[in-house]
């Protein structure tokens, strides 16, 4: 008995053995090098040696570089905003969805095309309809007597112009879970609601959102981590400006690692973000978990 | 009919002696293929143009183009990694510390030596020195031969700074004559003065939309370079010789507080203008006058392109008055070189290829409309036969302001580390630009953070390569 156990050990290890190797050579080790580097002076702009500086780069970053701290705060406000606001704007579309049962599917076709086309596409597109001068936005404003501003100009838009495209680029997606999770209500449940009386705001508190939440809830992780990395729209749109304005934490990192060729700093910036990530992520699941969510 | 012989004889020898010269300065390599990397598009049409003549030579040319903003990290990824996949490199000369000096290029003195003249000399004298001493050689060895003399121009709208309305008006405002700006300050005068909205009128025309003065690099990636223009002209350098910042002088905050006050006189959208952007408005026919890259006098003369032709002006970049005197700096943002990688198993090929491009195909490539080349050469600005413009006034006008503003050139900082010394000072201008910071409050950051980077590249080895970057400095006559 002993034996046959032992072989399936060995054999399932040499099954699992080559898929494990992989993932560590092009997840984990990359992974614990990048680590590794974070704590030298490893960067490519001088023929400098490389030698460890400790916690030198994470401290420098934490309490000397105002650029990494103002592009943290910035990423933070724009992942809460648009967490919340991409959601409520789901729940509103998926409500109506909802309510629509003929064309549904008809409908949910156009919808979703923002979330299927590639971020460099929806980023131009965003940089023409921003253009101050012959933007679409502007013209329609300036129809119903408003003034457009220079939206990617300003240091108060610029961020705002990223934050409505990647809005109406990803709304639809969230609508989409939102939608799935709202049909997947049971009806029995809802019907014995309505009949003891729940309506309005007590009905969505107390039956709807803790039906929706476990799936609902995924998809607005999803949407916030995503958030967290945004890149793609902040090089095309206003490459981190006016100033630096629109710079993330992701752009700020890019522009570490390869456009300064610091790699350490670049490194020790990523751990952080890392660590902000799990931390949220975890404080975000303890939250569901305690409302029994999943 | 005898004599008919005897001329078409002659004839005949003489194309046979020049096809021969045109044969003898081609080299014989025997079935060489050379990896060329550069910025795609216009700045690689040349290896297009001209492939012929290197199938000629036994060199087979494979083209591997990266984007504008993609070349910097393309190649130092490459480099970087020790990879001898490219042989010639296009780059802009602001890395040329950071490449020669980490030892990625092959230094090309050697080459530059090598018998006959006629195929191996590249005539570095005839280059304008600006870019020969400094955005060609690093630690007194040439690593790079000049492609593309990227400098920037003031460019002027002449059918309105000759209307005799406009310089009447003129005159009776400022109490003296429309011309060109010479100083920043009449710069931000003839930008006030041209300024009008929508309905006033220009030059005896109504306007159908509004018309500006002036407008400035507002985007990410170059506005540093318009700000140096003043900078430069009030005696401003980086560093002192012990690498103190000397970017937040009274001069420099003065210099920048000018470049805001032009944004009254700017397309609203101004800060989001790049190098199109800004070309567009001036060739659209919306903007007075612009300083912008050379290349831009070329694309005025292009009625595909151009609402404007045959009314551009071309001049000095607008200087600083001190003592009585006006000092003119125009800043070399970009540019291109070319060199041999320091792993190359071709060298002595891809040398032969920079040189050729350099040198024999210059004259063409500078004065076409197919390339994004500039001219860099003495002999540039005196055979002007290949320039495309409306007339040959505007040709020698043109060419004229491009040697005086070479000869005026100011380099971007070169030393290792460059790019992140330029990003700060970059940020940091469009921060005054837009309102986010005060002049004096942003450049006193740059010198901040300039100290910072400083620090963290190594000070001793920063100060030993800006030191290495005076002297050429010097040797170009930008220094006493």
């Amino acid at each position: 008995m002993d034996r046959t156990k032992h072989r399936d050990r060995t054999f399932a290890r040499f099954m699992v053995g080559p898929a494990v190797t992989l993932l560590f050579l092009v997840t984990i080790g990359p992974l614990l090098f990048s680590l590794a580097v974070s704590f030298t002076n490893l960067q490519f702009s001088t023929p400098q040696p490389m030698r460890w500086v400790g916690i030198d780069n994470y401290s420098t970053l934490l309490f000397n570089d105002s650029r990494f701290l103002s592009a943290m705060g910035r990423t933070l406000v724009f992942v809460l905003a648009g967490v919340v606001i991409q959601t409520l704007l789901g729940f509103f579309i998926a409500s109506l969805l909802l309510k629509v049962q003929r064309y549904r599917a008809f409908l949910l076709g156009p919808i979703l095309i923002p979330s299927v086309i590639s971020s460099v596409v929806a980023a131009w597109q965003g940089r023409m309809i921003f253009n101050a001068s012959y933007g679409p936005l502007n013209d329609v404003l300036a129809h119903i007597g408003i003034k457009g501003p220079a939206w990617l100009a300003l240091p108060q838009t610029a961020l705002v112009s990223v934050f409505l495209t990647d809005t109406w680029q990803w709304t639809p997606f969230l609508a989409l879970i939102i939608l799935a999770a709202l049909q997947s209500q049971p009806l029995e449940l809802l019907e014995a609601a309505r009949l003891d009386g729940a309506r309005g705001w007590s009905m969505f508190r107390r039956i709807t959102l803790p039906l929706i939440l476990p799936v609902a809830g995924v998809g607005v992780l999803l949407r916030g981590v995503d958030l967290f990395k945004t890149f793609d729209l902040v090089y095309i749109l206003t490459q981190g400006g006016p100033g630096n304005s629109s710079e993330t934490l992701t752009f700020l990192t890019y522009l570490q690692g390869f456009k300064f060729f610091n790699p350490s700093y670049a490194s020790a910036m990523s751990f952080i973000q890392l660590i902000v990530i799990t931390i949220v992520a975890k404080s975000y699941l303890g939250l569901m978990n305690k409302r029994g969510a999943i | 009919m005898k004599r008919a012989a005897h001329l078409l004889a002659a004839g005949f020898g003489a194309v046979v002696w020049t096809s021969a010269a045109v044969a003898a300065d081609l080299p014989s390599f025997n079935h060489v293929t050379v990896t060329v990397v550069g910025d795609a598009g216009q700045n690689m049409e040349a290896l297009n143009k001209y492939a012929d003549d290197f199938t000629k030579a036994g060199i087979t040319i494979k083209q591997v183009g990266a984007t504008f903003t993609g070349l910097y990290d393309k190649l130092k990824t490459s480099f970087v990694a020790g990879s001898s996949d490219y042989d010639m490199v296009i780059f802009y000369p602001s890395y040329i510390g950071d490449f020669a000096g980490n030892g990625y290029l092959a230094p090309l003195d050697e080459y530059m030596k090598k018998q006959p003249a006629a195929i191996w000399d590249p005539k570095m004298d005839e280059v304008m020195p600006p870019y020969r001493e400094i955005y060609c050689k690093w630690e007194g060895k040439t690593y790079a031969l000049p492609y593309d003399g990227d400098v920037l121009v003031l460019y002027y709208r002449k059918d309105l700074f000759n209307n005799p309305d406009e310089k009447a008006a003129f005159q009776k405002k400022y109490g003296r004559e429309l011309a060109p700006p010479a100083t920043w300050k009449e710069w931000l005068q003839v930008a006030e003065f041209f300024t009008r909205k929508a309905g006033d009128t220009l030059a005896g025309q109504k306007l159908s939309r509004p018309f500006y003065g002036a407008a400035e690099y507002g985007a990410r990636g170059f506005s540093y370079g318009w700000f140096l223009s003043r900078f430069a002209s009030s005696d401003g350098i980086y560093f002192d010789e012990n690498m103190n910042p000397e970017i937040n002088t009274d001069a420099a905050v003065a210099g920048l507080q000018n470049m805001v006050d032009t944004l009254k006189f700017s397309p609203p959208d101004v800060l989001s203008y790049g190098y199109e952007e800004l070309k567009n408005a001036f060739l659209n026919g919306d903007l007075a006058m612009v300083v912008q890259w050379s290349d831009v006098g070329k694309k005025t003369a292009d009625p595909q392109l151009s609402k404007i032709v045959g009314k551009a002006g071309f001049a000095v970049v607008p200087g600083t008055e001190a003592n009585g005197k006006v000092v003119h700096k125009a800043p070399m943002p970009v540019g291109r070189v070319l060199a041999v990688s320091a792993k190359s198993k071709n060298k002595e090929a891809a040398y032969w290829v920079a040189k050729y491009l350099s040198l024999d195909k210059s004259p063409i490539t500078v004065a076409a409309n197919w390339s994004g080349q500039d001219p860099y050469r003495l002999s540039h600005f005196t055979d002007t036969s290949h320039y495309k413009f409306p007339d040959e006034a505007s040709v020698k006008e043109y060419v004229a302001a491009v040697e005086e503003n070479l000869k005026n050139g100011f380099p971007d900082l070169n030393i290792p580390g460059a790019a992140q010394y330029i990003d700060a000072l970059d940020v940091a201008v469009i921060k005054a630009l837009s309102g986010e910071a005060d002049p004096k409050t942003a450049l006193d950051g740059v010198a901040e953070d300039w100290k910072g980077i400083t620090q963290r590249l190594g000070a001793d080895t920063q100060k030993k390569f800006w030191n290495a970057a005076l002297e050429s400095y010097r040797a170009a006559g930008l220094l006493k």
